[in-house]
């Protein structure tokens, strides 16, 4: 059993525990006729500070605060504890007020978008690993303008070398667009091979009308074609680990200014003996 | 000949001195000790002994109080006194003194400080540094283009600490430069001194041809260093001191592979895998009669076996390791000869010790007696420590792996940054860590070779041999004593790019130095840029250790000791989780 894998089974047996105790505590307290809304509201409270409380600790890496591989353990299974204290607290899906309901969409998507974010993040990585180059995201712009110049080079060349523009004409049609820029929104979502077998077939197709000299410059095109499919592919899976996380912390900011709103409505509509 | 090729005349050993050095200097050492007694004939007409002392040596002068070398120093020369007289300290000098003090650590609110005192534009100094006011116990001064540190109120300083006066004709610093270890001592001059300064190529020729001064030194190092290395094998952790004494006599020195190995080795000198390891020298060949049991002193090597056409890497073995036991032990038990079951090169530079066969097997094997399998269970161990069993079959992803870390000379590396790709999420909150650190600059890059997911980050790895070291004018970057860590000294660094040419993993980087207003620091006299060597300190100042370890959400990034390769193959393991 891998060390992964132990610490998964351990973290999600405290998690199992941890839920049972509260489950426990609510119906002790039903059976004195008590309610828990109060108490299982403020456990949410705090859970949802300390879940915020994470990005908090990213930004301090001078301070002693613990590892950010601990932040983050505590941060999933706290998250994925959330749902049942949110159970408890709540009773129902779907609250009947509208800021409990706008409080309830933004807390499914927080744990939405976190469930989907844990879900990338294990499975974006690998995919990343097997492109043959580590790339740096910043750098994703300025490597595609230099892989553009060099695929005009080598058009540019293969004219002046052998006086046809088979090579240029087939550029021209079908990868000056390749070449141009960034993909499009499709390929962010889920991006394939399939333009880059495309072309590649298509420039097999073209080999046999190409001269001597346009058949070299076309095997140099094949370099840089997947190149810049490499390039587009580590600009997608990157972009996407990024914009994620981004909606992720923008939620959490409204899903914190919404609890506390929540909180001091409760409190300040509580009623009961003054 | 074609177009496309200059005949150029081929780069040769002295075409580069060490020093300005005249025929008349020359013909002066000739004519005085220890070089009047050498003889000239036993050098080959390609390495005469006047080529060494005018390509090899240098002279220095140096005033009352220069520091000549610091104690922890690495050295990669030795000193002749030719004229005047020197002092060697003989207990440990104020770091501060050296150039060396410690960064404090930071305070809790000295930390947090951090939050807003960190500079907002990159590589902010509050000075250019190099004569620090806060120490005025220490000055520098130019001589002849070479900057000298010295040291103010010698004798009130040398009343505490005590030292040994050495005068004309006495050798100090060639344990240091041929052995590749920290100088044990600091020397100061003692009032105006002419010393020689001979490189470690030069003496080590010199040597070879000139018994009188291998005698000299290798009494030397058996005097001083020997026993207690003999004694740190494992292997002879229990001999009586009188065998240890008799196998110290008997034990030969051997040298292999390029002091200089850093010169060609980098990513502009990449070559094949085949090629390179059949550059490397060869000190035990698979197949031959064992001619004594090899103990590695200092370095790298190679132990790989044959495979196919090619050498497959078993492991690779650092200082106190010993190769070819088991066969010794085999053929004594059988009373067959047994050869070497593997090969063994020199990856960059090497020392070896051999103890000669008969000696182990008079000496060291009776007196292991009952615990002769406890014997080679420790030796097991020991190579244990930084490899798989020698002795079993590795599998073939652990034999690139190896080969990997061999090739890149990876193995160099105490605090190596590991990245894996198959967990790192390209956040970059260890470079954001590292620049939150070092107010506002990180200090390595997140790139560096790959081997299939596996990354080794352009971070310093605070090298077991770490050749930037060498040649630092000022002392200004040194290894802690403490720790381990190699750290730079900002305030002594003088920007000549020393150790950032000699880095061979591209680990330190000169940068242009900015005042707090945001201009940049210019020389007065040159109007050229201040710069400063910058890289990785392992957070020394900080409360938490190395900030981007501890940055790391996904367990993606660490900071490994390649002599445990044991930790970094468990740390590999968990990953297929």
């Amino acid at each position: 059993m891998s060390f992964f894998t132990r610490r998964r089974i351990r973290n999600a047996s405290l998690l199992v525990l941890a839920l049972a105790g509260i489950v426990w505590w609510v119906r002790a307290r039903e059976q004195t006729l008590d309610s828990s809304a109060l108490g299982t509201g403020y456990l949410l409270l705090a859970a949802v500070f300390f879940l915020a409380s994470y990005n908090v600790r990213k930004k301090l890496p001078f301070l002693p605060l613990g590892g950010s591989t601990a932040w983050l353990q505590w941060h999933i299974y706290v998250g994925i504890g959330t749902v049942g204290v949110f159970a408890l607290h709540a009773r129902t899906a779907w609250p009947s007020g509208w800021l409990e309901a706008l409080l309830a969409v933004t807390f499914y998507l927080t744990v939405g978008s976190g469930l989907v974010g844990l879900y990338l993040t294990r499975t974006i990585p690998p995919q990343l690993a097997r492109v043959s180059d580590e790339i740096t995201y910043e750098r994703i712009p300025a490597f595609r303008r230099q892989v553009r110049r060099q695929a005009e080079e080598v058009v540019l060349e293969s004219v002046a070398a052998s006086g046809a523009t088979t090579l240029a004409d087939f550029y021209t049609a079908r990868l000056y667009g390749f070449f141009a820029g960034a993909r499009g929104w499709r390929y962010l979502v889920r991006p394939t091979s399939a333009l880059r077998r495309a072309l590649m077939r298509e420039m097999q197709d073209v080999r046999r009308y190409l001269s001597e000299q346009e058949q070299i410059g076309c095997e140099r095109l094949f370099t840089l074609v997947r190149r810049k499919d490499d390039l587009d592919f580590h600009d997608a899976r990157q972009k996407v680990l990024k914009l994620w996380l981004f909606g992720h912390i923008g939620l959490t900011y409204a899903l914190v200014l919404l609890a506390v709103l929540h909180g001091l409505l409760a409190h300040a509509f509580h009623g009961g003996v003054a | 000949m074609s177009e496309l090729e200059i005949a150029v005349p081929r780069p040769r050993r002295w075409n580069e001195p060490f020093g300005e050095m005249a025929e008349a200097d020359v013909d002066a050492l000739l004519r005085i000790e220890p070089f009047r007694s050498i003889d000239a004939n036993a050098f080959p007409p390609s390495l005469p002994l006047r080529g060494i002392l005018l390509g090899d040596t240098r002279i220095g002068r140096y005033q009352a109080g220069d520091l000549i070398v610091r104690e922890g120093d690495y050295g990669h020369s030795a000193f002749l006194v030719l004229a005047g007289t020197v002092r060697v300290v003989l207990e440990r000098l104020d770091a501060k003194l050296l150039g060396r003090e410690e960064p404090p650590r930071r305070s809790w609110r000295q930390a947090i400080a951090q939050l807003w005192s960190n500079a907002k534009l990159p590589e902010v100094r509050a000075s250019a540094g190099a004569n620090d006011p806060a120490n005025d116990r220490v000055g520098t001064r130019d001589e002849s283009g070479t900057a000298r540190v010295f040291l103010q109120d010698v004798p009130r300083l040398l009343e505490k600490t005590g030292s040994v006066q050495l005068g004309v004709g006495e050798i100090f610093g060639e344990l240091a430069a041929l052995t590749r270890t920290p100088r044990t001592a600091t020397v100061i001059a003692d009032g105006r001194a002419t010393l020689l300064e001979i490189r470690w190529q030069g003496l080590r020729d010199i040597m070879r041809r000139s018994p009188a001064i291998r005698e000299h030194v290798e009494q030397l190092y058996r005097e001083n260093s020997l026993r207690v290395h003999l004694r740190e094998t494992p292997l002879l952790y229990d001999l009586p001191d009188n065998i240890i004494e008799q196998v110290a006599l008997a034990t030969e020195f051997e040298s292999y592979g390029n002091f200089d190995w850093y010169s060609d080795f980098g990513p502009n000198h990449a070559r094949d895998a085949t090629e390179q390891i059949a550059a490397e020298p060869l000190i035990a060949e698979e197949g031959d009669r064992p001619t004594g049991l090899l103990l590695i002193r200092s370095g790298f090597a190679r132990m790989s076996q044959r495979h196919g056409h090619g050498h497959r890497t078993l492991a690779y073995l650092g200082k106190g390791q010993v190769f070819g036991f088991s066969e010794l032990i085999e053929s004594h038990a059988t009373g067959e000869g047994v050869p070497w079951r593997h090969s063994l090169r020199a990856v960059g530079y090497v020392d070896v010790l051999r103890i000669p066969t008969e000696v182990v097997r008079e000496l060291i094997i009776p007196n292991c007696g009952l615990w002769i399998a406890d014997c080679g269970l420790r030796m097991q161990d020991t190579q244990q420590s930084a490899i798989r069993n020698p002795k079993s079959e590795i599998s073939a992803s652990d034999a690139r792996l190896l080969d990997f870390l061999a090739d890149h000379r990876f193995l160099n590396g105490t605090q190596t940054m590991l990245i894996n790709l198959d967990r790192c999420t390209r956040c970059d909150d260890c470079v954001r860590a590292c620049a939150a650190t070092h107010d506002n600059n990180p200090r390595f890059i997140r790139q560096g070779p790959k081997h299939d997911n596996l990354m080794v980050a352009n971070a310093c790895m605070h090298c077991v041999d770490p050749v930037c070291m060498i040649g630092c004018p000022t002392g200004a970057i040194a290894r802690d004593a403490n720790t381990g860590t190699v750290r730079i000294n900002d305030r002594t660094c003088i920007g000549c790019s020393t150790c950032a040419n000699s880095c061979p993993y591209e680990a330190i980087r000169m940068v242009e130095i900015r005042e707090p207003g945001g201009a940049f620091l210019v020389d007065e006299a040159t109007q050229q840029p201040i710069l400063k060597a910058t890289k990785c300190d392992f957070c020394a100042a900080q409360l938490t250790g190395p900030a981007c370890q501890n940055a790391c959400p996904h367990d993606a990034l660490v900071r490994v000791d390649m002599a445990n390769l044991t930790g970094l193959s468990q740390w590999l393991g968990r990953k297929a989780g």
